[in-house]
């Protein structure tokens, strides 16, 4: 028999009205709706009655039906005196007998506050970067993009010549002053010591544009007169070991000039140290003169090297001045970009713009560079501070886990506490007070935390932080913020659901937690799978770190010196190479240029091909132990190797696309000067792993100066070695500063920034691990406690040691395990993601996930057996004996 | 004097004055459905659920009716009617509306014909 169900009156209709209307109308209402629906079904058809049940339904959201009648007695007074001293004595009573779990809370909740309070610091000093010069908001840098023919932007930079600060603001009204900023070395005598530093170069408007504060001498004329130096206080102690040291003066010369001298320089200014958020970093100022030697420069649009900023009026339009900008540019240097399109066959269009000088310190695409410190990836703050939540949440965990999971012992205070008339709010107040105060706890030992390891901090994230700069309303603000958040975010849910339990089944000792708990076992998922993500992240990065440091390079660095000497003449390294040789552990002496040089060359009869450019002799080659695959080497055999033969590398010919390199005809157009290829060389890496290998040309034209020279060593005879160069470069070269430095240390600190990353990393991993565990710990304490008398009967049962333990750890096990498959793939994706950035890395290995799985579950498992085996031991008698 | 008297009558709306009236006619019986329908039936307009429960609302809160609950019954899903009855107050009002009614009645000297007449 098949019965039918009578029609029902919309089911939604009703969830409304008993939402909204009052408790004490809603029965006869919906009595009525329900009996007028019946009778209109009868009367019409269930369509047109559930059509008019509606209608009916919502006639009643009215405010008449809404409001709720007014209580018969008065509700309890909240914030009795008596009862927050009574919370308070609870609270004490509570941790204090608890005294595991506190623990625990306490250190998880203190470490992950210590750390956001740690990237708080940090965000604010990237946010507040270069904004404390008075006229920050009108200060822009000079930029400018290489348009494409088609209209597509191919490149951009920050950097610009001589010409562009004058003419600019000879031409535009709105731009009031102008600075030109430019990074260069100077060499400094002070007695018969002679030391190279790094000095700028800059316009006499620095101190009217940039808010640089002098201890002495006048900001408006320290840099007026030519041969005037404002030095730091710092500076001003190394070099006179005094502060006040105004019209002294100080010896220095070019460094990269040949033909300069040493000459005295006034000190006119003594500059307090630059603030440490400041992209400008400067020791010694000079005035910008621009000498004899470089008056080709003083016009030339296309020679860009420094920075130049620009003081704006504040009503500015900054679109119109850029656009008057251009106006400017593609008037006065009509000339020279068509002699340029001419001569080197450029066809992108150059177009200027202004960055916001705030802009620059987190800046991808237009970084501060040339002079300009501290430059910073944004990225590196978005992991930061990912890694900072992660802790942060991790704690909060762990405190709703075991607040919850040991709220059964608190039933019986609850549900007393209902019986003798406390209201839900009441203990939703008194719990999240609770949870507040081991907030207040772990707040202070989080500053305390964060004082301790700010040093460690400053050296990872090269920064210069310090507490006092949580003086700051902003900041104070934020750590008020932080400080809410954690409170409601850990104590709100165990709040809610404390004071909801029945007091009826708490007194009668019935209340039990819900077999499966879902939220409890899914937080614990949760944090283990940060926990495995980050475990794989750094297992990832270490392996990429070290294979970039042992990366063969393709050529050797074991033992060879680079010695750094200005102008080296042909001459000069004949010389120095037969000096130094004359020590039998020095096995080659190899001058080559300084620096790195990018240029072009026509190939093929017309196609350009770009470079790096190197100027070597015959032994740098073999000095580093890099082959000659096709052709031959330099040799001093033929004459002509110097001024018409090159050699290139593999790169060099895959991109010309030659099937036979040798003999073929490279165009230096733009010298009307054309070389001979006479053999390849075997593809090195010549700069860091984080660049692809290029198009590389080695030369041997005297017309390009050496400026620097490698020195092969033999092993173990470092220390008499760099004697001898010391002593031969001291004397060759009197007048010039000697530094040397060991390739393969120099190559190892190209990865610095990845060896920074890999311990950030490390430390946020451990973190996590460590409060993940303690949180564990605390739960398998309490589930061991509450199936004690289990585990007593099982044992009288005859159960064994090892079968209790593996039944009290499979549960955690199996959570832990669950979680592996959660973090797998995020991880998978995200340091896929992350190793895109490298040209040259590591494979994405499953032996890492396992290592990471094994590392998880091992850790897991030690944390969680220890109270297993310690409940499987416990005499059963002890647990059966209460009953 | 019956014009004081009148001054002192609360004041009872068209609508009021007819759930008022059907109350006292379905004596003791009367609940919101139930009222809906005689009144749809003996005036002949459309006539909401809501409207009613805002006048019987209305009435209740001037005294003029009373309500209780009555047992459960299985046509609402086993909920309670309110049951709605006339207070003393309620009856007096009723019948001072009659009289005033029945005052002005007697007073038309040509009593209406009908329209069409045969």
């Amino acid at each position: 028999m098949k019965s039918k169900l009578p029609p029902q009156p919309p089911i939604w209709a009703d969830k409304l009205l008993s939402l909204v209307c009052a408790p004490h109308l809603l029965e006869s209402i919906l009595g009525d709706l329900h009996e007028e629906f019946d009778y209109q079904v009868g009367e019409s058809g269930e369509r047109k009655a559930r059509m008019r049940y509606w209608r009916e339904a919502l006639g009643f959201l009215k405010w008449r039906y809404i409001k709720r009648p007014k209580k018969r007695y008065p509700s309890t007074f909240i914030l009795s005196h008596d009862m927050i001293r009574n919370y308070f004595t609870m609270a004490r009573r509570t941790l204090a007998y608890n005294k595991v779990y506190s623990l625990i809370n306490v250190v998880g909740l203190s470490i992950g506050l210590a750390a956001a309070m740690l990237i708080l610091l940090y965000a604010k000093d990237e946010v507040s970067f270069d904004q404390f010069h008075a006229n920050s908001p009108n200060i822009y840098r000079i930029t400018n993009k290489y348009i494409n023919p088609a209209g597509k932007q191919v490149g951009a930079t920050g950097n610009t010549g001589y010409v562009a600060g004058p003419k600019f603001a000879a031409g535009v009204p709105e731009i009031k002053a102008f600075v030109r900023y430019h990074g260069h070395r100077n060499d400094i005598k002070k007695g018969e010591e002679i030391k190279s530093e790094e000095i700028f170069r800059v316009d006499s408007s620095f101190f009217s544009v940039f808010s640089f504060p002098l201890l002495s001498g006048n900001p408006k004329t320290a840099l007026k007169e030519p041969r005037s130096v404002v030095l730091s206080e710092d500076m001003a102690e190394k070099h006179f070991g005094s502060k006040d040291v105004l019209g002294r003066t100080i010896l220095m010369k070019d460094s990269f000039d040949k033909d300069a001298r040493f000459e005295p320089y006034t000190v006119t200014g003594v500059a307090k140290k630059s603030p440490q958020n400041s992209s400008i970093r400067f020791d010694i100022l000079i005035p910008m003169i621009i000498g004899q030697s470089e008056i080709y420069r003083a016009t030339n649009w296309f020679n860009t090297f420094m920075n130049t900023f620009v003081l704006l009026n504040p009503e500015a339009n900054l679109a119109q001045v850029e656009r008057k900008m251009n106006l400017v540019y593609n008037a006065d240097a009509k000339e020279a970009i068509k002699e340029v399109a001419q001569k080197y066959g450029m066809k992108d269009k150059k177009e200027y713009s202004l960055q916001p000088f705030t802009d620059m310190h987190l800046s991808a695409e237009l970084p501060s560079d040339n002079g300009l410190v501290r430059h910073s990836n944004p990225q590196w703050s978005y992991i930061l501070t990912g890694i900072a939540l992660f802790i942060l949440a991790i704690a909060c965990i762990n405190f709703v886990n075991l607040t919850v999971a040991r709220s059964l012992r608190r039933a019986k205070e609850i549900g007393i506490r209902k019986v003798v008339g406390s209201g839900r709010m009441q203990l939703v107040i008194q719990f999240l007070g609770e949870s507040f105060l081991l907030c207040i706890v772990s707040f202070i030992f989080a500053l305390v935390l964060v004082q301790l390891v700010l040093p460690t901090f400053n050296h990872l994230a090269d920064k210069a932080l310090a507490l006092s700069y949580l003086f700051d309303i902003n900041l104070v603000l934020g750590y008020l913020a932080l400080f809410l958040t954690t409170g409601l975010l850990a104590g709100f849910y165990p709040a809610i659901v404390l004071s909801g339990y029945d007091p009826v089944k708490t007194l009668y000792q019935r209340l039990q937690l819900s077999g499966k708990n879902y939220l409890h076992t899914s937080l614990v998922v949760l944090q283990f799978t940060i926990a495995s993500f980050l475990i794989i992240g750094t297992l990832t990065i270490n392996s990429q770190f070290n294979y970039l440091i042992n990366k063969d390079l393709g050529y050797n660095d074991e033992h060879l010196i680079s010695v750094e000497k200005p102008n080296l003449t042909r001459e000069q390294a004949q010389l120095l190479r037969q000096e130094l040789q004359k020590d039998p552990s020095i096995i080659a002496v190899a001058p080559k240029n300084n620096g790195r040089w990018n240029t072009s060359v026509k190939v093929n009869r017309g196609a350009d091909l770009a470079f790096t450019y190197e100027t070597v002799d015959p032994e740098y080659l073999p000095a580093i132990q890099v082959p000659v695959v096709r052709g031959r080497n330099f040799s001093t055999v033929f004459p002509a190797d110097s001024t018409s033969s090159v050699l290139v590398n593999e790169a060099f010919v895959r991109q010309a696309g030659w099937k036979d390199p040798i003999g073929q005809i490279v165009d230096f157009s733009y010298e009307n000067f054309k070389c001979k290829v006479i053999g390849v060389v075997k593809d090195y890496h010549y700069t860091d792993l984080n660049e692809k290998i290029g198009p590389q040309l080695f030369a041997m034209r005297p017309s390009n100066p050496y400026g620097r020279f490698f020195v092969k060593i033999k092993p173990g005879t470092e220390t008499s070695s760099l004697r001898h160069i010391a002593e031969t470069y001291t004397r060759l070269f009197p007048l010039n500063p000697y530094t040397y430095q060991f390739m393969d240390d120099e190559n190892v600190k190209r990865y610095e920034s990845e060896a920074k990353w890999r311990q950030i990393m490390l430390f946020g991993t451990v973190l996590t691990i460590f409060i993940s565990c303690i949180g564990l710990f605390g739960l398998a304490t309490l589930s061991a406690q509450r199936r004690s008398k289990e585990v007593g009967i099982r044992k009288v049962m005859g159960a064994s040691v090892a079968s209790i333990t593996r039944l009290l750890t499979s549960d955690f096990l199996k959570l832990v395990s669950s979680s592996l498959v959660f973090a797998f793939p995020l991880a998978y994706y995200a340091i896929d993601k992350w190793l895109q950035n490298y040209p040259y890395r590591i494979g994405i290995d499953v032996f890492i996930f396992l290592e990471a799985a094994l590392l998880a579950v091992a850790v897991a498992f030690l944390t969680v057996s220890f109270q297993s085996v310690r409940t499987a031991l416990t005499n059963p008698v002890k647990s059966l004996r209460s009953e | 004097m019956k014009l004081i008297d009148n001054m002192n009558r609360a004041y009872l709306g068209e609508f009021e004055e007819i759930v008022l009236l059907s109350t006292a006619a379905l004596d003791g019986r009367a609940y919101g459905v139930l009222l809906m329908h005689e009144i749809a039936e003996n005036t002949g307009r459309p006539v909401r659920l809501n409207q009613i429960h805002s006048a019987l609302q209305r009435l209740e809160e001037k005294g003029m009716i009373r309500s209780n609950m009555s047992e459960p019954t299985p046509e609402r899903g086993g909920r309670r009617k309110r049951l709605y009855i006339l207070t003393a107050y309620g009856e007096h009002t009723l019948t001072q509306v009659r009289e005033v009614r029945e005052n002005l009645w007697s007073r038309i000297v040509k009593p209406f014909t009908l329209a069409i007449d045969l």
